[in-house]
């Protein structure tokens, strides 16, 4: 029978995982056992990339530029990579859209199920963990390189010590909290780059930059990214696509408007 | 024994009352239309449930039983949700659907344990012709309340049904709809008030002056425990559980 047109199932499984219970329906297809086949014929999946995140004066700001690639043909140039999960997280992908969308949309449905379920909120490491699990049982078809998704994962902590907290991952699930800032995608070398010497050498360590000044910051190192790297779509002057910036901060999430990030860019990066 | 179908009758009137006179002393619960949205409140620990974004549910009754329905409908909503879209999850299928077949084949099946529970779940909609009051009983009967243009839409549930009567009838004549947060919830209180003093045997309904001076002798050092859904909100969750500062405001706590 359809699964979505199933009566009420009883009785109900009780506080188990969501994913699980979507797989118990068959809604998530099954954990994909590692298979290192190569995909049939030259299939090209669809990736994106470049992301960045780094902590600021008010909390972590997360970038994302707009490109999805498909091989050397650019599929979309308005690609959204910076996700919102919940009131204070936000997950940014680079890798395999259709796999991170899912993903994204799993860990979302999973801490409001946790919360409506458990009656209190996810811990911020049970939903740092919930995001490897979600990349362990991928890890088949990121072996088959089909479904390649490394993301970063940023949260505001606002129990024992109110602190912005960001985390980026491997494709094999492994996390690794970062103390200043995380990049992944194909372009993330020269990001990494960028932000290591402004954080090192630049006028003030990347903590210190007001709300503004990260902002150029984030841009220029986008737009660095994309100079060398094709599958970036760093900042397209021509059609005035810009990059999507998020900020976490302990009043929750704000996104940067279009309007801020192209009067920022005009006076201080173009 | 249950072949012979009078038995059968009376076995399920024996039932009937049992949980009736089980959930008599069930804490009464009020469910408002506000200016913003829709305010439950009842007094009482863990009564009120976020279900899905715009799904609230209010029970009384046994906490293992209610407990068992709450996590079924999440997961029906959720799973529906996830699959289609939050705009999906409707609360009639989840009451008609799912669990009035499954409440009313626990009741009659008289060998079996029925559901000692009585629910009242509340979705808020675009406009506040679209919200909806569904109240589903332990053997799986269904009130719909929707608001009409010349009713304000609230519901109420109660341990007996003469309390919820009263309850009714004490709203339909204070009750407006498009008061503020901190009135909506004076008048829930004192709606709550009315139906926990429901077994004086009085039928005269107190005025709000005498309900002042009951609800502090009813609520004593009691919690009152309330939720709002809300209209516009930027988020997509628009259940929020109130919390001390927001009801400190109420008189006499």
């Amino acid at each position: 029978m359809d699964s979505r047109t199933q009566p009420l199932q009883w009785p109900a499984s009780g506080a188990e995982d969501f994913p699980e219970l979507l797989r118990r329906r068959g809604i998530l297809a099954p954990v994909h056992q590692a298979d290192t086949a190569a995909p049939a014929g030259n299939f090209l999946p669809t990736e994106s990339t470049t992301i960045l995140a780094f902590k600021f004066a008010d909390g972590v700001l997360v970038a994302g530029d707009r490109r999805a690639t498909s091989g050397n043909t650019v599929v979309y140039d308005r690609a959204d990579k910076v996700l919102e999960i919940d009131r204070h997280s936000i997950m940014a992908i680079a890798g395999v859209p259709a796999t991170a969308w899912e993903m994204a949309r799993v860990l979302e449905h999973s801490f409001q199920f946790f919360r409506r379920t458990q009656l209190q909120e996810m811990s911020i490491d049970g939903k740092v963990r919930a995001l490897s699990k979600l990349l362990r049982d991928n890890l088949g078809f990121a072996l088959q390189g089909i479904g390649v998704v490394v993301p970063i994962f940023a949260t505001f902590d606002s129990k024992a010590l109110p602190a912005a907290r960001l985390y980026f991952y491997d494709a094999m699930g492994a996390q690794f909290e970062a103390t200043d800032f995380a990049a992944t995608g194909s372009g993330s070398p020269a990001v990494r780059g960028i932000l290591y010497y402004e954080n090192t050498w630049g006028e003030k360590p990347l903590q210190k930059l007001s709300r503004d000044e990260a902002v150029v910051v984030a841009l220029r190192a986008l737009d660095t990214a994309s100079e060398a790297d094709t599958a970036t779509g760093g900042i397209d002057r021509h059609a005035k696509i810009f990059p999507v910036m998020k900020i976490v901060s302990a009043d929750g999430i704000t996104t940067l408007s279009e309007e801020k990030i192209a009067e920022l860019f005009r006076e201080r990066v173009a | 024994m249950i072949e012979e179908p009078y038995r059968w009758v009376e076995a399920i009137a024996n039932r009937r009352e049992y949980i009736e006179m089980q959930l008599a002393s069930g804490s009464p619960i009020i469910a408002l239309g506000y200016a913003d949205g829709i305010v439950l409140l009842t007094v009482g620990r863990h009564k009120l449930f976020e279900i899905y974004d715009r799904i609230a549910l209010g029970a009384i009754g046994h906490p293992g039983d209610i407990e068992r329905l709450r996590m079924a409908a999440i997961e029906l909503a959720s799973t529906e949700g996830f699959t289609r879209a939050a705009a999906d999850v409707s609360l009639r299928r989840l009451a008609y659907y799912s669990l009035s077949p499954v409440m009313k084949n626990a009741f009659e099946q008289i060998y079996g344990a029925p559901f000692l529970a009585r629910l009242l779940f509340a979705e808020i909609g675009a406009t506040p012709a679209d919200d909806l009051f569904f109240r589903v009983e332990y053997d799986g009967a269904i009130t719909v309340k929707q608001s009409k243009e010349e009713e304000s839409p609230f519901a109420v549930l109660s341990g007996s049904q003469g309390s919820a009567e009263q309850m009714e009838e004490f709203l339909r004549k204070e009750h407006r709809t498009d008061e503020a947060l901190s009135t909506a919830l004076e008048l829930a209180l004192d709606a709550w008030t009315l139906g926990q003093s429901g077994a004086t045997g009085t039928n005269e309904i107190p005025s709000r002056e005498q309900l002042r001076e009951l609800r502090r002798e009813r609520l004593g050092n009691s919690i009152v425990e309330a939720a709002v859904l809300e209209r516009q909100s930027r988020l997509a969750v628009r259940y929020r559980a109130l919390n001390e500062s927001d009801l400190a405001k109420l008189e006499q706590r």
